[in-house]
């Protein structure tokens, strides 16, 4: 893991998130614009959100795992209203959130929202894959419609 | 059948309201616990005196246990406690204190009020200003709220819902709520006025999701021993549960198949000796309308995607709302939607009320056990049949 930003670092640099000690690994990858989920070293078993322990086996010996960001939207809401973001403008129309299910684990699934998507096309099912904006100065793990062969 | 020695032994004696409002004007959510409290503590025909357990559940800057005890001078309290605020948590340890001995009678309030991030109103109200959620949320964190939106989706896609089956239960509560004094939404609800009405999280509009409102409600507990003394046939819990899968993180539920609400329904059903086939009334939890459907479906009244086709097909024209197999109503109180956001006391409430007797237009006839299935999917479903003896 890299540890190159000390744990008071990043806390000012997601000063909009709560970070814990169980979560840092996970932001501190946001950073290097890598998706990290958390897996178990002794079942490798994926979970989500980070855990101190693996629901599975209760292993304390999980590592912060790069993920392709492979999946299909899995839930969708479209936003008309809801919390500001310096990227979110709902005068302009509602703000797709996605939950996708990750191509690594049946039921993995992470929470965020798609760009470069008309929102006729945001539906359950579409085939999407991991990009990233900025928000607030840090990098900030999005999806985005994924061409498949 | 589950060990349930609990079964018919804790009895609701005393209820109070103060009724539901967009807006309560000058008083404080301490002040509207305390109406309820007193009516309900009056309505058992006890005194603070008798009061020794007192639990309770409040938004933020609502009272606490202990400060409400101060406010209604109770002069000694053997178990005081605060459950999370969805109504059955502190239900379940309301009657377990009881049964154990912990405590022989108590007060069990719930008390609500308008927040600054709920109602502009509120916002606008400088004593509310200082309530915060702390870190304002991102868009897209998947917090409950949202959640049943995201998860509503799923359903739709699934089991090619129509908007209509959302709908059918905004109206049976904009129904019920019409013929309760209590309640804070009654204006006529038509589905053009549902199909017509703003997105909020679509594919949830403003009418599936409850009205925040200011107001309290209240219940006074005891043993039924104690009950018995005071009335012939005092309303008792049969049996009540909460319950939990291990993935319930929003986003990571197993399916809209299994989760806290199969828990609650597989744990009632091995508690209780009475089932849907026999309750005369039946309250589905309806913060968002997508609750309500899982309900349904769940308690098993029919199958899973089916509960839009089961409102239709048990649709009374007449009476503008749902009447299974014409005889048992659904929320008749109006429920979250249309009587007020109360995180499910309305539902128990009216329970009480049904089951005395008293619910004057809205009476079941002889109704003598209902059905509550309380909270959502995540972390607060929860549940409860009560009868009376
Ligand atoms: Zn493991």
């Amino acid at each position: 893991m890299s540890e190159r930003i000390d744990d008071a670092a990043l806390v000012e640099r997601f000063s909009y998130i709560r970070i814990d000690h169980d979560t840092k690994h996970l932001y501190r990858g946001w950073l290097e614009e890598r998706l990290l989920i958390n897996r178990c070293d002794d079942c490798a078993r994926f979970h989500h959100p980070p855990k101190p322990i693996c629901p599975s086996c209760w292993s304390s010996s999980l590592t912060p795992t790069q993920v392709s960001g492979r999946g299909v939207i899995h839930l969708t809401i479209l936003l008309h209203q809801g919390p500001p973001a310096p990227d979110v403008d709902y005068a302009k129309g509602p703000h797709p959130v996605v939950s996708i299910e990750l191509e690594e684990q049946e039921a993995l699934r992470f929470t965020s929202t798609v760009i470069d998507c008309p929102l006729e096309d945001v539906r359950i099912g579409l085939p999407v894959e991991l990009a990233w904006i900025d928000r607030f100065g840090a990098p900030f793990p999005v999806f985005r419609p994924r061409e498949t062969s | 059948m589950a060990r349930n020695p609990i079964r018919d032994q804790v009895a609701i004696v005393g209820i109070g309201s103060t009724g539901f409002s967009r807006d309560a004007g000058g008083r404080s959510s301490k002040a509207l616990a305390c109406e309820a409290s007193i009516r309900a503590i009056r309505d058992a025909g006890f005194e603070a005196s008798d009061i020794d357990g007192i639990v309770g559940a409040a938004e933020p800057g609502g009272p606490s246990p202990n400060q409400m005890s101060a406010a209604l001078g109770l002069p000694q309290v053997t178990h005081f406690a605060s459950p999370s605020p969805v109504a059955v948590f502190a239900l379940v340890d309301a009657i377990n204190a009881i049964f154990s001995g912990a405590c022989d009678t108590l007060l069990l309030y719930f008390a609500y009020q308008r927040l600054p991030w709920n109602s502009r109103s509120a916002a606008g109200d400088p004593f509310r200003r200082h309530f915060s959620m702390g870190v304002t949320p991102l868009p897209e964190s998947p917090d409950p709220a949202a959640a049943y939106a995201a998860w509503a989706s799923r359903y739709i896609h699934e089991y090619d819902a129509p908007r209509e089956d959302f709908g059918r239960v905004a109206l049976n509560s904009r129904a019920g709520a019409a013929r309760n004094p209590l309640a804070a939404m009654q204006a006529p609800l038509s589905m053009d006025d549902y199909l017509q009405a703003r997105m909020i999280r679509e594919p949830l509009c403003m009418l599936d999701m409850d009205v925040p409102v200011d107001g309290a409600d209240a219940f006074v507990l005891t043993t039924t021993e104690r009950a018995r003394k005071l009335t012939p046939n005092p309303v008792v819990i049969h049996a009540a549960s909460v319950g939990l899968v291990g993935t319930n993180d929003e986003d990571q539920l197993p399916s809209l198949r299994r989760h806290g609400q199969h828990v609650v329904v597989e744990s009632l059903r091995a508690k209780s000796d009475l089932w849907i086939q026999d309750v005369d009334v039946f309250f589905p939890y309806d913060g968002f309308t997508i609750i309500t459907l899982g309900w349904i479906e769940n308690f098993g009244w029919c199958k899973p995607g089916g509960a839009g086709r089961f409102l239709e097909e048990h649709w009374d024209d007449k009476a503008g709302c749902a009447m299974i197999e014409g005889r048992v109503p659904i929320n008749p109180h109006g429920g979250s939607l249309s009587e007020g956001a109360t995180r499910g006391s309305g539902h128990l409430r009216e329970a009480v009320v049904q089951l005395r007797g008293d619910a004057g237009e809205r009476q079941v006839a002889n109704a003598s056990s209902a059905l509550i299935g309380c909270g959502g999917f995540f972390f607060n479903s929860q549940g409860a049949i009560l009868r009376r003896l």
